[in-house]
């Protein structure tokens, strides 16, 4: 007796977790909506193709918007994923959970091209019919010979100053930091910036003939440049916030109480809204190499990836022809501000007239592309180890220079 | 007597006061925030008191964003596992309380260590589990994902104050005739009405927090739990809307607190003093 | 008597059926992948290599993985005793006859629990502890102090990282506590006060003793948690674009920074396993609680 009652309370927990899923199932009747309702509504050779992006949700409901065309041929879902990265390292060689597309930074480029789920996007497009585009955008997503991403826009830091704070901009480093130290004080600031992060010390360690990374995977930290770069402008980590954070540098900025920053171009569209009158100019160059500061760019685009290849390669190469058009160039800049990659964009009003926009344009010849080889992955943490033991802890440049070096080697060893 | 009571209420009631506001302010803070009308999270003049008050961003948050849905998908999946863990961990935490048997303090003691892993990794293993199973992207998925994590701390927690329930208490009930089930409901249950509830908080609340393995495996937003969704109103640094984020954060806290605030009348013991001598 | 032996592997069956599912595999498969290959070159056919991953995975347990090792057993340490002792105060407080609103205190003593736990970090890292603009360094300015840079010292970093923790956990603890509050069978307390016993005396000879068995099972998976701790500390002090200079690293930031970064999922899951291997040595000398637990 005692047993039946045994094996039927376990029997009735197994079917209350099985009635569980049920309900569950007819509750969320939504399971699979893009796939059901395209397939009943749209002709049977129509076909379905998912694009996965990270960013704010504007930028996908613009690419959608320009996407739209393509259908009742081609039906295109752009999808706000989260956690993007670490999702396509769990389903990238899935076609049945995997994005056939995604949009993202040109940095990953060679970490899934190594992973082996990406299908270089001139299988589907010759690489002559991207002769509009700006050289260093297309440069950015080739790894190994190979491109893989068709580049739409990309955005880089630049200087912008309260034209109240600040009547002329500086035009070398000395000249700015003489600048702050005159400037600063009672909570406002001469120049603020994230000063311990990684991508926006590189512009400094750039112009100081260092490097992070380079193309052969080969850090650059310990070199005599990275180390004259540390040392120079840890002057400047005195006359500033000590935390360097985003959100401190921008809100002093926004507030109007920082004279100048270099940053994203966001930040300037926050700032006029905030009513700083904003103004642009070059970035400074340094007295003692005469080399501008030259900051990273990190370059957006659409990357295929290699487990829908089969099948859908006309669809997929419909979808590129569509986004490599000027005007997606135009819409998307007309969102974020940053500068299409294709060079035909420029001839829109409405970009040649957004003083950000051509900013942004005019600084392609000297900014970096952040470097897309899979190592790049472990640079950053140990770079701003490197950074903000100097900044904030005033250590000496040099022998940190030698350490972070040295857990980079042995971090990209690590890595196979 | 009783002056020296009330005295020392009255100092018991101011102690709990500042103690309560002491834990608010960050909350406090973030109400400053939200209600606040500009998109400034730090600013100098941000205080506890917002200077214009608004309450755009929580209308926002309600009628912009799929609050509702978020809501809805949040209840569904703590209600499901709550119910399934439960059912699930009383006859185990009663197994392991009441009989002895042979693996049981190794179970037990392994019980405990599996909580020594660093579970870093776990992501792609359980990938890998519900793949095949065909429980990505799904309710069901989520809800077995949660029941297994949570599954340790029920067992064990329950177990401990079943060890406290005296078992003379069953004896009678079993010399009544009673088989194991009659005695885990008629018994077992209302006596440890704590543990079960306290237990039953603790997977509520870990379920309604829980973003990681839900923005993973879930891939449209539609099927978002509120902190999934909330995890990804702050997507970036750089778009992040400080006053929007939060006000949903608080929206997002609240139905929890209403929760426990209700369910805190069944917290006290169906074990009355001299239960067993009667 | 016999009848009922295989009744309680029954009762168990489902919750080891799910416990095995969702924890046992991915310990079980991670100790598989630490064995192959799997690393971006590899990744999704990864090839057997033996101990390789060991051999490379002891070199992470160097002069910084010992420090941090230290650092974590202290860390687990001062918590763990703040969080007992507080919760245990407040908890008793609560509980206090005649305390009518303790329903309400019980319930905004949880509001920090019912955050997700990053929201809560991200609150008191911009909100209380930002060096210009954070409501700690507004009141010491208003008190015409100078402002402390609360994350970027490595002892101030650690005691606000302490703070945090507390104040995210002490929800936790105090209902746990006060759960087993009401096992305790009140004629104890009547019989002792009719033999004089104050407060203090009953709650060392009754309350403690009484209540220790019962949250013995939360307090242990609690300090696991503590020594695992990764989200308070990641997020206050080493996140990337805003690492504070502030070197407090546990185990797991630790590890995480040296190996989980590096995408070789075989190299990281060996090191998972020698931590795992280490707690459990760990624990196997210092848990008494746990065989409290057995009775």
């Amino acid at each position: 007796m005692k047993k039946v009652l045994a094996s039927a309370l376990s029997v009735l927990v197994m079917l209350g977790a099985l009635a569980g899923c049920q309900q569950d199932k007819k509750a969320a009747p939504s399971a699979k909506p893009t796939e059901s309702g395209a397939s009943s509504a749209a002709k049977k050779d129509a076909v379905n193709l998912t694009i996965w992006y990270e960013n704010d949700q504007k930028i996908g409901d613009a690419l959608q918007a320009q996407l739209n065309d393509l259908s009742p041929d081609v039906k295109v879902t752009v999808q706000r994923k989260d956690k993007m990265t670490d999702s396509l390292k769990l389903v990238g060689n899935d076609p049945q959970s995997a994005p056939d597309m995604f949009f993202f930074a040109h940095d990953k480029t060679g970490l899934y091209a190594e992973m082996g789920i990406l299908a270089p996007i001139t299988d589907f497009i010759s690489k002559d019919s991207l002769s509009d585009f700006i050289p260093m955008t297309l440069s950015a997503g080739t790894y190994k010979d190979t491109l893989y991403q068709l580049p739409i826009y990309f955005e880089t830091q630049m200087f912008m100053y309260n034209k109240k704070l600040m009547s002329t901009p500086p035009k070398t480093t000395d000249d700015l930091l003489k600048f702050a130290q005159s400037n600063t004080k009672n909570g406002t600031y001469g120049f603020v910036e994230q000063h311990s992060t990684a991508y926006y010390a590189v512009s400094w360690i750039h112009a100081f003939g260092g490097y992070i990374i380079d193309k052969d995977a080969k850090p650059g930290l310990n070199l005599q440049g990275t180390v004259d770069s540390l040392k120079y402008h840890k002057q400047f980590v005195k006359y500033q916030p000590s935390d360097g954070d985003y959100n401190t540098m921008t809100a002093l900025f926004k507030e109007g109480k920082a004279a100048s920053t270099i940053n994203l171009p966001n930040l300037a569209v926050d700032a006029k809204k905030a009513g700083i009158d904003v103004g642009f100019a070059p970035l400074p160059t340094v007295n003692s190499t005469g080399k501008q500061l030259s900051p990273y760019a990190g370059i957006q685009g659409v990357y295929v990836l290699k487990s829908s290849e089969s099948g859908k390669k006309e669809a997929i190469t419909s979808v590129l022809k569509a986004l490599m058009k000027p005007e997606v160039g135009v819409a998307m800049s007309k969102i974020t501000n940053d500068a299409p990659a294709n060079n035909k964009a420029y001839s829109d009003a409405s970009v040649s007239s957004n003083e950000i926009v051509m900013n942004l344009k005019n600084s392609a010849d000297t900014v970096v592309p952040m470097s897309n080889v899979p190592a790049m992955d472990v640079m950053w943490s140990v770079t701003e180890n490197m950074l903000s033991t100097v900044n904030k802890k005033g250590a000496d440049p040099t022998t940190e220079a030698a350490k972070a070096q040295k857990n980079a080697l042995s971090q990209i060893a690590d890595m196979k | 007597m009783k002056y020296r009571k009330r005295i020392g209420l009255f100092f018991l009631n101011i102690f709990f006061i500042l103690i309560c506001l002491l834990c608010l302010i960050p909350v406090l803070y973030a109400l400053g925030i939200s209600l606040n009308g500009h998109n400034d999270l730090l600013s100098s003049n941000v205080s506890l008191i917002p200077q214009n008050v608004t309450f755009d961003n929580y209308r926002c948050v309600l009628f912009e964003k799929p609050f509702f849905l978020w809501f809805k998908n949040s209840l569904i999946l703590s209600a499901f596992t709550v119910l399934i863990s439960i059912l699930v961990a009383v006859p185990g935490a009663y197994a392991l309380s009441r009989k002895r048997f042979r693996g049981r303090k190794m179970i037990l003691n392994l019980l405990i260590l599996l909580n020594a892993f660093p579970a870093i990794l776990s992501m792609f293993a359980v990938y890998r589990i519900l793949k095949p199973l065909g429980l990505i992207n799904s309710f069901t998925g989520l809800i077995l994902i949660y029941i297994g994590t949570m599954a340790i701390f029920g067992l064990w927690n329950m177990k401990g104050y079943f060890d406290t329930i005296p078992e003379e208490i069953e004896e009678a009930g079993e010399i009544d005739g009673a088989g194991d089930f009659q005695l885990i409901w008629k018994i077992v249950l209302p006596l440890a009405r704590p543990s079960i509830i306290v237990t039953a908080v603790m997977i509520l609340i870990y379920v309604w927090n829980e973003y990681i393995f839900a923005v993973t495996f879930i891939t449209s937003s539609g099927k978002y739990t509120l902190a999934a969704g909330l995890y990804a109103l702050q997507a970036t640094d750089y778009t992040r809307n400080w006053p929007v984020f939060s006000a949903a954060s608080l929206l997002v806290s609240i139905p929890v607190l209403v929760i426990f605030f209700c369910i805190q009348r069944y917290m006290t013991s169906g074990l009355t003093a001299g239960g067993v001598k009667e | 008597m016999k009848k009922k032996s295989c009744r309680p592997y029954l009762y168990l069956a489902p919750s080891i059926a799910v416990i095995g599912l969702i924890v046992i595999f991915p310990i079980l498969y991670t100790g598989y992948i630490s064995l192959t290959n799997m690393n971006i070159y590899h990744w999704f056919h990864p090839e057997f290599v033996g101990l390789q991953n060991y051999a490379k995975a002891i070199f992470v347990f160097d002069s910084g993985f010992l420090s941090a090792l230290l650092r974590t057993v202290l860390w687990t340490g001062i918590n763990m005793v703040l969080q007992m002792v507080v919760a245990y105060i407040i908890a008793v407080l609560l509980n206090t006859e005649g305390l009518r609103a303790h329903k309400f205190y019980k319930t905004i003593l949880m509001f920090p629990w019912a955050m997700p736990g990053y929201v809560s970090i991200l609150l008191w890292k911009m909100g209380m502890f930002n060096n210009e603009y954070g409501l700690l360094n507004q009141w010491l300015g208003k008190l015409g102090l100078n402002g402390v840079r609360w994350l970027d010292g490595n002892v101030s970093a650690f005691l606000s990282c302490t703070m945090v923790n507390l104040w995210l956990a002490l929800p936790f603890m105090i209902m746990i506590i006060d759960g087993a509050l009401q096992s305790v069978d009140k004629s104890y307390y009547e019989s002792a006060t009719l033999d004089g016993a104050g407060f203090f005396t009953k709650l060392g000879k009754i309350t403690i003793p009484l209540v220790r068995p019962v949250i013995a099972p939360a307090v242990v998976i609690t300090i696991f948690t503590t020594f695992k701790q990764f989200d308070i500390v990641y997020l206050l002090t080493q996140q990337q674009g805003s690492k504070t200079g502030a070197d407090i690293h546990t185990v797991i930031t630790y590890t995480y920074e040296k190996a989980f970064v590096t995408n070789n999922y075989g190299y990281s899951a060996a090191v998972s396993v020698l931590i795992f291997l280490l707690l459990i040595l760990f624990s196997m000398f210092t848990n008494k609680e746990l065989k409290e637990g057995y009775r």
